[in-house]
């Protein structure tokens, strides 16, 4: 029990509890709004850290599965009524099942045909979903985008009118990622996993299935990002193939994984966070000049990838344990 | 050692973007303690690859808000002044819906106006329904933007099918007045949104008028080569030819047909890339005697027109577009509606603004009557079609179609003289 | 006729895209590399051509002396202060991921920076050729493609001679085959890196000389081109000079004369689908060597 009253439990305890109270303290809506996107992110960012970062294969299309869960949980909502709670599941699943068509073929290859063949399969899945405005007889709207129908108030549909009950959503969505990356991280999968990325080779040799223990990671960060697409419907409530499934969309969960800080289990959440915010600023402030804050994050990206490629977290880590080190002497001191 | 330097200079890149930032911050954080205003909110594409027309929407809106507050603000608010406000969507959906909630809930604005695409105007009109706050749309067209049943909704612009409807009824005159029947049509148009709805009004129409659609071939918008788009309509020989498409590939088609030498009665352009400045420029004397839709050129004949833009070309140095047009006229109607309502109140605004009858004034040089109905779109958006002409070696719009609002002393050239000009 | 047209027009453009394809190749053949900035150079090369063309008139096929050279420095500078640094530290790595997100970050960089400073206008040199074509009874063939395509096939060629027969061209290759044999044998590796990426870099900005005269430059032009290169790449396969310019080759003809038979956008999801496919049976593509995958 004295375990758990150390800095190491207490701290990550406080940061969720600091969390968790925020809307008690904010009351307008667009910074719940913008918060509420920030923690997305940082769950997307997260989701795409399970095959980009634990496994090392760098997937440049994470759009098509935000595509997969939010089309297949909207049209089941909007065409037989499946409520979206239901929809995160099947939305996940067929997300995961599109990880597993990609990957398949390609990750028993090099990393450079997985991430080829991510840019391929996302721009073929854009281009179809502008190109198809009908699924039997559901309508998808094609290029014009698909609107998803509005309920006001309907908890049973994730349909809220304040924006408190999506900020809390997306927290439990990055607290469960942030767990699975934890419980991941120390897992025989991850184990594989890190043995992959550091050398295939030897996994080989060692007698690790590597083109298996990729597939799994492909499809569950597939499953993840699909998960999220499904939160991303129900809170935007427009789906447009461009914005959802093109290369914008899947640039920035890999950006903000990378600057972050890839196959660490906070980075992603941090680069996220970090990055949005960032972002936020930047578009609200360089609105005068054109394509401004864009650059600015390319050359973030590029001087973080040349400096400090283990990311965001390595400025981060330090200060923390210095911290949780103070903390202990301290109550070590009280405590004799 | 060299690690050491690595991160010293890391550091102080990071450093140089954080001040960066922060000289930003202190820049931009400027706020206004005046006491009457009234604030308007303004969703635009500032940022992006439709930053330009944004930015000449905004420019629009400020000569609009500059004149009515000279001219003594908002008389029955007590001479209120207009203060905008404007959000950068950067053209993406999930931004527009972010900066409605800003405008509305931070901002606390009176209306808001907005978001030049369809895509983004769709999802941030819905926020402003929610909150009862009134949304006027100067320039997105996509149809179902005021067939959803909202309230609080106004459309100052056409559907994208009036466009259409207006195309083909001005190829049955054409045929009827030339005496060159029409029977055949293609239809061209990128694959997006605005594409998408595009043809569906063509079908509706065409099949009305009895025409016969030959070739349906929507293509990618952004082409690397639209050569076998172009093949394809050679081969069949179509009557007219209908295109729907941005600068970047209007262009391309133009200057591919041109290379191929199709030659059919008539090329007919749906606005957008066919309205940019930029198309001139990379297609030249190729798209002589091409026509285009719009609801505004320099050259209409309707009065204030000419002042307007003459104004605007002094202010800031090039004429106005349709959507500038739009943008400009849509801060008289909402003048016109704060005078009305005489209070902020957002019920009494919308209640205003669905009783506009505007049918004198400035926004003459838009229509010659404003007025919206129950779903809160303008009744009759004014449409003209113009005709592409070279005039002392530079090419212009030349409007010319209906008779009564043409370039005076110019008329149609129909059928298509050719490519050996 | 149609048919021959479009045959035609699809050997054309697939000489353009093969050229394009070529210096991505080159790049991964010996860096290992996938440049997602190839692109992004393509666009610059482009901006400039045009502005020398704007401005000194000079014609884009002349301006390659300048440009070439140009853009030849512009990637090898590139490779050496900012690629070398990230290659450095992933020493043992075999496929350096960490030099592939770095691209990536240059391409988004490069863009936006092009974009504040030309800002967002479509710019297309509109040279005495642009618009000419060749035409024999209904078949007509456009000029400024015809001169890209001849382009491309000279320098396709000279490339091929160069890569064969220099002694700088067999330590290129000695280096993609092996680094580590290749640095025992004494080839500075890292030098060879930056005149890799500086001539796949060159060809790259000739592949967008050749299409001003015909196409319009715009800060996001690479990405209409990009995609169809990996593509391209990946058909030939990674690494194969020759496989780049077959695999262009085919693309174009694909996308030129199946849109005869359906709409532009399926052949471009036909596209995306065969190019799948391809990976799933033939990933190491036409002319990669199997062994290496």
């Amino acid at each position: 029990m004295r375990n758990f009253i150390t800095p190491r439990y207490y701290l990550p305890a406080l940061m969720i509890f600091i969390l968790l109270l925020i809307p008690l303290f904010i009351s307008s809506p667009y910074i719940l709004h913008i918060m509420a996107m920030v923690l997305f992110w940082a769950y997307l960012a997260s989701a795409w850290n399970i095959v980009g970062g634990f496994a090392g294969q760098l997937s440049l299309g994470h759009g098509v599965y935000v595509a997969a869960g939010a089309y297949v949980s909207s049209l089941l909502f909007a065409n037989i009524g499946l409520s979206p709670w239901f929809g995160m599941i099947i939305g996940g699943l067929v997300a995961a099942l599109l990880g597993v068509i990609v990957g398949y073929p390609t990750l028993r290859l090099r990393g450079a045909y997985y991430a080829l063949a991510t840019v391929g399969f996302a721009e073929g899945f854009r281009v179809i979903l502008i190109n198809t405005t009908k699924i039997g007889s559901w309508h998808t709207g094609g290029a014009e985008g698909f609107l998803v129908p509005l309920l006001g108030d309907a908890p049973q549909h994730m349909q809220f009118m304040s924006k408190v009950p999506y900020y809390y959503l997306a927290l439990v969505l990055l607290l469960i990622i942030v767990g699975f990356s934890f419980w991941l991280d120390r897992s025989k999968l991850g184990y594989y996993l890190t043995a992959i990325r550091e050398d295939e080779d030897a996994a080989l040799a060692l007698g690790i299935n590597t083109a298996r223990a990729k597939l799994i990671a492909a499809a569950l960060s597939a499953f993840f990002t699909g998960v999220g697409g499904v939160y991303y419907a129900q809170l935007i409530r427009y789906l447009e193939p461009n914005a959802i499934a093109g290369a914008i969309m899947s640039n920035q969960i890999v950006f903000l994984a990378i600057v972050g800080g890839r196959g660490t289990v906070l980075g992603p959440v941090i680069g996220g966070i970090f990055l949005t915010i960032i972002g936020e600023m930047t578009r609200i402030l360089f609105d005068q000049v054109m394509g401004l804050h864009l650059f600015l994050y390319g050359i973030i990206v590029v001087l973080f990838v040349i400096f400090k490629p283990r990311g965001l977290i390595e400025l981060v880590e330090k200060p923390y344990e210095k911290l949780v080190k103070m903390l202990n002497g301290r109550r070590v001191e009280g405590a004799s | 050692m060299f690690i050491k330097r690595n991160y010293k200079i890391f550091l102080l890149c990071i450093t140089v973007l954080l001040v960066m930032l922060i000289a930003g911050c202190s820049g931009g954080g400027k706020s206004s303690g005046e006491v009457k205003e009234i604030k308007i909110g303004n969703i635009l594409p500032l940022s992006g690859s439709a930053a330009p027309v944004g930015k000449i929407g905004q420019q629009a809106r400020d000569m609009a808000v500059e004149e009515i507050n000279a001219a003594g603000g908002i008389k029955s608010l007590g001479g209120a002044k207009i203060k905008m406000i404007y959000a950068d969507s950067k053209g993406d959906p999930a931004t527009g819906v972010a900066e409605a909630e800003r405008l509305i809930t931070q901002e606390r604005v009176a209306l808001i106006t907005g978001a030049y695409q369809s895509g983004v105007t769709l999802p941030a009109t819905e926020v402003a329904e929610r909150y009862k706050v009134p949304f006027v749309c100067p320039v997105p067209s996509e149809d179902v933007i005021t067939e959803r049943g909202f309230k609080y909704v106004f459309r100052l612009a056409e559907k994208t099918t009036w466009r259409n409807r207006e195309q083909v009824r001005f190829i049955q005159d054409m045929a009827k007045k030339f005496g060159t029947p029409v029977k055949t049509v293609a239809l061209i148009y990128e694959n997006t949104a605005w594409g998408q709805g595009a043809v569906k009004g063509w079908e509706k129409y065409l099949k009305e008028a009895g025409l016969k659609i030959v070739l349906k071939e929507p293509y990618p918008a952004n082409s690397s080569d639209l050569t076998p788009v172009v093949l394809k309509v050679k081969q069949l020989k179509p009557d007219v030819i209908m295109m729907c498409s941005y600068v970047s590939d209007a262009a391309l088609l133009t200057n591919t047909f041109a290379e191929h030498k199709v030659k059919p009665l008539a090329f007919i352009g749906t606005s957008g890339g066919f309205a940019d400045p930029v198309y001139f420029k990379t297609t030249g004397d190729n798209s002589e005697y091409f026509f285009d839709i719009s609801t505004w050129e320099p050259d209409v004949n309707r009065p204030f027109s000419k002042e307007v833009n003459e104004k605007f070309k002094q202010k800031y140095g090039y004429p106005m577009n349709a959507e500038a047009v739009k943008a400009y006229t849509a801060m008289y109607v909402i003048k016109d509606a704060l005078e009305r309502a005489g209070s902020l109140d957002p019920e009494a605004i919308r209640k205003a603004l669905a009783e506009t009858k505007l049918t004198s004034g400035v926004t003459q040089m838009y229509a010659s009557e404003i007025i919206f109905d129950e779903s809160g779109q303008m009744v009759n958006a004014p449409l003209i079609i113009s005709q592409f002409r070279k005039i002392n070696g530079k090419m212009e719009r030349v409007t010319v179609w209906p008779e009564k609002e043409a370039r005076p002393g110019w008329k149609p050239v129909w059928p298509f003289p050719g490519w050996d000009k | 006729m149609g048919v021959l047209s479009s045959i035609i027009n699809g050997i054309l453009m697939g000489g353009v895209y093969g050229l394009l394809a070529m210096g991505l190749t080159l790049i991964f053949g010996i860096m290992k590399i996938i440049n997602f900035a190839h692109g992004a150079f393509l666009m610059v090369a482009m901006i400039l051509s045009y502005w020398l063309w704007k401005i000194m008139g000079l014609d884009p096929y002349l301006s390659i002396i300048i440009i070439a050279p140009l853009m030849f420095l512009l990637g090898y500078l590139t490779q050496r202060f900012t690629i070398k640094p990230v290659l450095d530290a992933e020493k043992d790595v075999r496929e350096p991921i960490g030099a592939l997100l770095l691209t990536a970050g240059l391409a988004v960089a490069i863009e936006n920076f092009i974009l504040m400073v030309f800002g967002a206008d479509y710019l297309m040199a509109k040279t005495a050729y642009s618009g000419a074509s060749i035409n024999i009874s209904s078949l007509s063939i456009s000029v400024p493609r015809l001169y890209a395509f001849v382009t491309s096939l000279v320098v396709a060629f000279l490339f091929y001679q160069f890569l064969i027969k220099t002694e700088l061209g067999r330590a290129m290759r000695a280096t993609g085959q092996d680094r580590g044999v290749a640095l025992l044998m004494g080839i500075n590796v890292s030098k060879v890196y930056s005149i890799a990426f500086g001539i796949g870099t060159a060809l790259a900005g000739l592949a967008g000389i050749v299409l001003i005269p015909f196409y319009y430059a715009h800060p996001s032009v690479g990405a209409v081109f990009i995609t169809k290169a990996f593509i391209i790449v990946v058909l030939g396969g990674l690494g194969s000079v020759h496989g780049a310019l077959v695999g262009g080759l085919i693309i174009g003809l694909i996308e030129s004369v199946a849109a005869q038979y359906m709409t532009a956008t399926w052949t471009a999801i036909l596209i995306y689908f065969a190019f799948l496919a391809f990976l799933l049976l033939k990933p190491s593509g036409l002319f990669g060597s199997r062994y290496e995958w």
